[in-house]
């Protein structure tokens, strides 16, 4: 599904922040990225949303060289990648409803279909019953969980998340990652930035650790997919 | 894959259709989005309006001045008559010896006479001045003849001149189009003032609504960042911003009929009092239907412009480096 094959990163005034990095992600897979801070978590996932070029290496997702796509096939590119920031990037000149129904209006989805889907990812979610709040009123971890509505909503093949739980308490961490797992089992492909290495690592999924823009470890932890659903 | 094709097609028909709506119903959106925008921001909105009138007004305004000397200016090629005065203490016998050379002279096709009781009786008519000249003891205006030459051509005319400068008793010719060439010549100065104003303001009203463009996407930054990354494309993302454009170009000109109208009403009654006293056929025109629509439209038009140019300029700094 996403493919890195000797991928470097240089930002202009000479930081290096991802050297010849190559991994291979599955269809339907669940992989962390861990790192310190500036290790290149961001960055990584940055050349996978398009918002950074490259200096070398390619990025193939779906069998597709992304950074070679033309500009007028990037919007379309965007709109099968679900995005989870760690600010969550909610518009607060509108309700929860209008942030989540974002992604489809820009696809271009008909009112009653996109009501339809803003409201399974709202439930999704459990903030259904808040759908015409201002986010600004909600708590921390539930404007998280809009943005993962709002990643969601489109059904994407791919969800990248950017520390998704970095700014909340353990118990919160923990919840949105029973979140991602649920999306997981659903066929959804997860990349997740984190550097809670303790939350993570009870998860047992794949972890990909970078050092100084580097690909050093790449441990494989035995699939979870038997368990039951919460 | 194992689908009938023609299933197939029908949903591709269907995705299609829903698609199109989707988009129509997005520049729907847009637009009344963008009007709602605008009232809730009345003082600035106002500001902007104001000054997009006052700037399309100038040339508006020019240019229906120019439309009601070109009254006068239309007629020229048809008048090119010739007024002799004839001394005021002339006898009536002289003044049958100048109509009988007049009316016998090949260079002449049409003549017409006027007594200085008639002239004075005109003059108090037209001006409002038949007080003052109750209060002369002797009619100081002349008796003269109108003269309509036969023949336009500088030849003919010239030997009408000479034939009457040799009668007795005629003291002052005077060409009636000199005055009218001369309002020409002013009439044609404001047209190019017109045009130049025309070109130069609407580089104005292009800046002025770039900026005001170029205010609102930084206003909207943070929404137009997530947009992008949502994969928006930069027609989307541009759409509410030239609708913006397109309201700011339009109101304004409206904003600059209004103030047009407004002034025309202010000057309608001295302006036809004044327009009337050189004839009936002359009156108060205002920028007209057609006129009106091409001031609307090229406003509109020019706020699309400033948008765009505006839009791709700084959407290209915020999206995809």
């Amino acid at each position: 599904m996403i493919r890195f094959d000797d991928v470097s990163k240089r930002y202009p005034g000479g930081h290096e922040a991802l050297k010849l990095v190559s991994f291979d992600m599955g269809r339907g897979e669940m992989v962390f990225l861990t790192g310190r801070s500036g290790a290149g978590k961001s960055t990584l996932l940055k050349l996978l949303m398009l918002s950074e070029p490259l200096n070398q290496g390619q990025i193939l997702v779906g069998g597709r060289n992304i950074h070679r796509l033309p500009a007028n096939k990037i919007p379309y590119y965007r709109r099968r990648i679900g995005v989870v920031f760690q600010d969550h990037q909610l518009l607060f000149d509108r309700s929860v409803y209008d942030n989540v129904a974002l992604p489809l209006q820009i696809d271009g989805y008909d009112k009653h279909e996109a009501a339809r889907r803003v409201r399974a990812a709202l439930d999704k979610v459990g903030l259904l019953s808040k759908e015409k709040l201002n986010p600004m009123t909600l708590s921390g971890g539930e404007q998280q969980r809009i943005g993962i509505a709002r990643a969601v909503v489109n059904r994407p093949q791919i969800l990248l998340a950017d520390e998704p739980t970095g700014n909340l308490d353990p118990q919160l961490a923990a919840e949105i990652m029973a979140l991602f797992e649920q999306f997981n089992q659903i066929g959804v492909s997860m990349l997740i930035a984190s550097h809670d290495l303790s939350l993570i690592t009870r998860l047992r999924h794949r972890i990909l650790t970078l050092e100084h823009g580097q690909l050093i470890r790449d441990e494989h932890h035995p699939s979870r997919s038997g368990a039951s659903p919460g | 894959m194992n689908r009938p094709a023609n299933t197939k097609g029908a949903r591709r028909e269907r995705d299609r259709r829903i698609r199109i709506n989707a988009w129509a119903s997005n520049h729907r959106d847009c637009a009344l989005d963008t009007i709602r925008r605008m009232l809730a921001q009345p003082v600035a909105t106002a500001m902007t309006l104001a000054v997009i009138g006052i700037a399309l007004l100038l040339p508006a305004l020019l240019y229906v001045a120019g439309s009601n000397l070109g009254q006068f200016t239309d007629r020229l090629e048809a008048t090119n008559r010739l007024t002799v005065y004839l001394a005021p203490d002339i006898s009536e016998q002289s003044i049958s010896e100048v109509r009988e050379a007049l009316d016998s002279s090949e260079l002449v096709s049409s003549l017409q006479f006027i007594s200085s009781e008639q002239a004075a009786e005109d003059f108090a008519r037209w001006s409002g001045l038949g007080d003052v000249l109750d209060s002369l003891a002797d009619n100081p205006l002349p008796a003269a003849f109108v003269v309509q030459p036969s023949s336009a051509d500088a030849g003919a005319l010239s030997s009408l001149q000479e034939l009457l400068n040799g009668l007795a008793g005629v003291d002052l010719i005077q060409v009636d189009q000199r005055w009218l060439e001369r309002l020409a010549g002013i009439s044609r100065l404001i047209d190019r003032t017109v045009m130049t104003l025309v070109v130069i303001l609407a580089f104005a009203v292009l800046f002025i609504t770039g900026n005001s463009i170029r205010t609102l996407i930084a206003n909207r930054q943070a929404e137009i960042r997530v947009m992008d990354l949502m994969g928006a494309t930069r027609g989307y993302m541009a759409r509410p911003f030239l609708y913006m454009g397109i309201w700011y170009g339009l109101f304004g000109g409206l904003m600059a009929w209004l103030l047009l109208q407004g002034m025309l009403l202010f000057l309608t009654e001295p302006a036809t009092a004044l327009l009337v006293s050189y004839g009936p056929q002359y009156q108060l025109v205002g920028l007209g239907g057609t006129g009106a629509a091409v001031l609307l439209l090229g406003s509109a038009g020019l706020g699309w412009l400033g948008a765009k140019l505006a839009v791709s300029r700084h959407l290209r700094a915020l999206t995809r480096s």
